[in-house]
C-alpha cells in the first residue's frame, strides 16, 4: 500500500507536527500564562484591582479568539513573513499558533486560577504578602494541577490546530493528510494520519492528566 | 493598674457596595483591647463581628474610623508599610485556609519565606512551632492528610510564625466538633499565657467566650452593646441581645412557645455550700418553682450556676422569694424566656 520512501515522509511528518505543537504550546504560555494572572489580579475582585486593563486585556483576548484559525493564519502572513521569513512549513506555521493559542492559553490558566480559594489567599494577605508573592507563592502552586489539566487541553487543541495549517502551506502530519490523502485522493494515507493524529492526542491528554492527579495533594 | 492599649477601634464604620445600593454593616464601633488580654467579640450571625475582625488588620478597609496598633496607625498607612505591620498579626480562621499543595511544616515556613527568613532557619522555627502546637509527628503530612483539629493547629503555627504581637480568631473553632474545639481553645489559652500573645476571639458561642476569654464586647446590630469583663456580662447581661446569648446558651430554645410570663434567672456561685439554697427557698418560703434551664459554667476558676426559674404568680410570694435569694448572695433578675 506504501510507496518507497512513505515511511520516512510520515516519520519527517511526524517529528513535524511535535515540533509544531511542542513550541507553540511553550511560546502560548510564556504570553499566556502571565496574561492570565494578570486576568485574575486586576479584576475587580482580584488581589490589586485594575478594571480598565482587565476590561481592555478581556477584549483584545476575546477579538483574537473569535478569529478563525485559518482565517487568521492567512490574515496574519505578512507578519509571519517579517518574523520567520517565509509563510509556509513548519515554521511558518508555529507564529500562527502561538498568535492563535496564547489568548486561549490565558483563559484556561484564569479559570484555573480562579479555583484558588479566596480564603487562602486572605490568609496570605493577612501575613503581610504582596501582591507578586500570592501570585508567585499562592496562586501559581496552589492551582498548579489545575494547571496542568488545562496544559493537556491547551496542547491537544494545538495540535488539532497544526493539522489545519496544512491548507495553507503548514508542515506536519496535517499536510500530509491533505496532500496526499484529499488532493491526489489516496485515502488510506489520509486514514493513517488522522489514526496518528488520535494516538499523539492520547497520549498527551492521558499524560497531562496522570501528572496532574499525581502531583495533587488534595487526594 | 491600667493596662497599654494594644489594639484601638475608634468610630469603625464599614460600607459595602451592593446590588441594592449601599448597606453599612458597622455603624462606629470602638474599642480598647488591652496588653495580653484575650478579647472576646460576640454576636449572632450578621452582627458584624467578622466584618470588624477584619477590619483590625485592614483585609477589609473600613470606610470611617482608625485602627491603631501599638500605637501604630494601620489606617494611616500605604500598602507597603500595612503589610509590615500585618506581620504583627497572625490570624486564624473558620476553614483553616491552609495551603493545600504544601506540607503542615511548609504551610509554617510560608509567612517565615515571605517575610524574608532565610529557608533553613525558618525550617527551623516552624518545626520548634509545630512541637508547641502538638504536631511534631505530621509535619510532613498535607492538609488533606490531616484532621479538623490538627489543620487549626496548623493555622495557628502558621499564624504565630513571625512571632505576631496578636492572634486574631475568626470563628476558629466554628468547624471543629466539641471535643476538638476544648483542645484547640485550651492551646490558645496556653499561649496567650505563656508567649503573652494578645489574642482577639470573634465567635457566636458564649461558651468559646467563658473558656478562654478575659473581656468581651457584645455586638449587635452594627454597635456594641454592652461590653465588661465575662464576669460581669454573665453575671448580669444589661441589654437584651447580652441575655439572650448568656441565657440561650446550651439550652433548647425549640422547645418553648411563646413568651413565659414571671421568669427569673438566677446567678449563683458553685460549690457544695450553695447548693441546698433553692430547696431551702421552696421549704421556708413555700413557694414552687418551675426549672426552665438551668447549668454551669467555669469562669476564671470560679464555678457558676445559672437557671431560669418560672415563679408563681402571686406578687407578694413571688417578692418574698426573690428576696430569700437575694439574701443569700444570689443575683436574681426578671427576663423575658421566649
Amino acid at each position: 500500500m506504501f510507496k518507497e520512501g512513505m515511511l520516512e515522509l510520515v516519520g519527517t511528518g511526524f517529528v513535524e507536527t511535535l515540533y509544531m505543537t511542542l513550541a507553540s504550546t511553550i511560546f502560548a504560555y510564556i504570553i499566556g500564562l502571565p496574561l492570565g494572572l494578570l486576568l485574575v489580579v486586576t479584576d475587580k475582585d482580584g488581589i490589586k484591582p485594575v478594571p480598565w486593563l482587565n476590561a481592555v486585556l478581556g477584549t483584545i483576548i476575546n477579538i483574537v479568539r473569535s478569529i478563525p484559525f485559518l482565517i487568521l493564519l492567512v490574515a496574519l502572513m505578512p507578519f509571519t513573513k517579517a518574523v520567520v521569513g517565509t509563510v509556509i512549513g513548519a515554521k511558518a506555521t508555529i507564529v500562527g499558533l502561538l498568535v492563535a493559542a496564547a489568548p486561549f492559553v490565558a483563559r484556561m490558566v484564569e479559570s484555573s486560577l480562579k479555583e484558588v480559594e479566596k480564603g487562602v489567599i486572605e490568609a496570605a494577605q493577612s501575613m503581610g504578602a504582596s501582591p507578586f508573592q500570592i501570585m508567585t507563592k499562592v496562586l501559581l502552586p496552589e492551582a498548579k494541577p489545575s494547571l496542568l489539566v488545562g496544559g493537556a487541553i491547551a496542547i491537544t487543541t494545538i495540535l488539532g490546530y497544526s493539522a489545519m495549517a496544512g491548507f495553507v502551506g503548514g508542515g506536519g502530519l496535517g499536510a500530509i493528510a491533505i496532500n496526499y490523502g484529499y488532493y491526489r485522493g489516496q485515502q488510506d494515507i489520509m486514514y493513517m494520519m488522522v489514526i496518528l493524529l488520535v494516538v499523539i492526542v492520547q497520549v498527551f491528554q492521558e499524560l497531562g492528566m496522570k501528572i496532574s492527579k499525581r502531583t495533587d495533594r488534595r487526594l | 493598674m491600667e493596662k497599654e492599649t494594644m489594639i484601638r477601634l475608634e468610630g469603625i464604620k464599614k460600607r459595602f457596595k451592593t446590588k441594592a445600593g449601599e448597606l453599612e454593616v458597622l455603624h462606629g464601633v470602638s474599642a480598647d483591647i488591652k496588653k495580653g488580654e484575650v478579647f472576646g467579640i460576640i454576636g449572632l450571625s450578621g452582627a458584624g463581628k467578622s466584618t470588624l475582625v477584619r477590619c483590625i488588620n485592614l483585609l477589609e478597609r473600613p470606610t470611617g474610623g482608625k485602627v491603631w496598633l501599638d500605637g501604630v496607625e494601620l489606617t494611616a498607612l500605604n500598602d507597603k508599610n500595612l503589610r509590615e505591620q500585618r506581620r504583627h498579626m497572625g490570624m486564624i480562621f473558620q476553614q483553616f485556609h491552609l495551603l493545600m499543595q504544601k506540607t503542615a511544616l511548609e504551610n509554617v515556613c510560608f509567612p517565615l519565606m515571605i517575610s524574608g527568613v532565610p529557608k533553613a532557619q525558618a525550617k527551623e522555627r516552624a518545626k520548634e512551632l509545630l512541637e508547641l502546637v502538638g504536631l511534631a509527628d505530621r509535619m510532613e503530612s498535607y492538609p488533606a492528610q490531616l484532621s479538623g483539629g490538627q489543620k487549626q493547629r496548623v493555622a495557628i503555627a502558621r499564624a504565630l510564625a513571625t512571632e505576631p504581637k496578636v492572634l486574631l480568631c475568626d470563628e476558629a473553632t466554628s468547624a471543629l466538633d466539641p471535643n476538638t474545639t476544648a483542645g484547640v481553645l485550651k492551646l490558645l489559652k496556653d499561649i496567650n499565657e505563656r508567649l503573652g500573645i494578645t489574642i482577639v476571639v470573634i465567635t457566636h458561642e458564649m461558651s468559646v467566650i467563658q473558656e478562654i476569654c478575659d473581656r468581651v464586647a457584645i455586638i449587635d446590630g452594627g454597635l456594641i452593646a454592652e461590653e465588661g469583663t465575662v464576669e460581669e456580662i454573665f453575671r448580669n447581661p444589661k441589654t437584651k441581645i447580652g441575655q439572650e446569648l448568656v441565657l440561650h446558651e446550651g439550652t433548647n430554645r425549640e422547645a418553648y412557645t411563646g413568651r413565659l410570663p414571671y421568669c427569673y434567672r438566677l446567678v449563683f456561685k458553685g460549690g457544695s455550700e450553695n447548693e441546698p439554697v433553692l430547696g431551702q427557698m421552696m421549704i421556708e418560703t413555700k413557694g414552687v418553682a418551675n426549672i426552665l434551664a438551668a447549668n454551669t459554667r467555669t469562669i476564671d476558676e470560679q464555678a457558676y450556676g445559672q437557671m431560669v426559674l418560672q415563679f408563681p404568680e402571686e406578687k407578694e410570694l413571688r417578692n418574698t422569694m426573690i428576696k430569700y435569694l437575694t439574701d443569700r448572695g444570689v443575683v436574681v433578675e426578671e427576663v423575658e424566656y421566649v
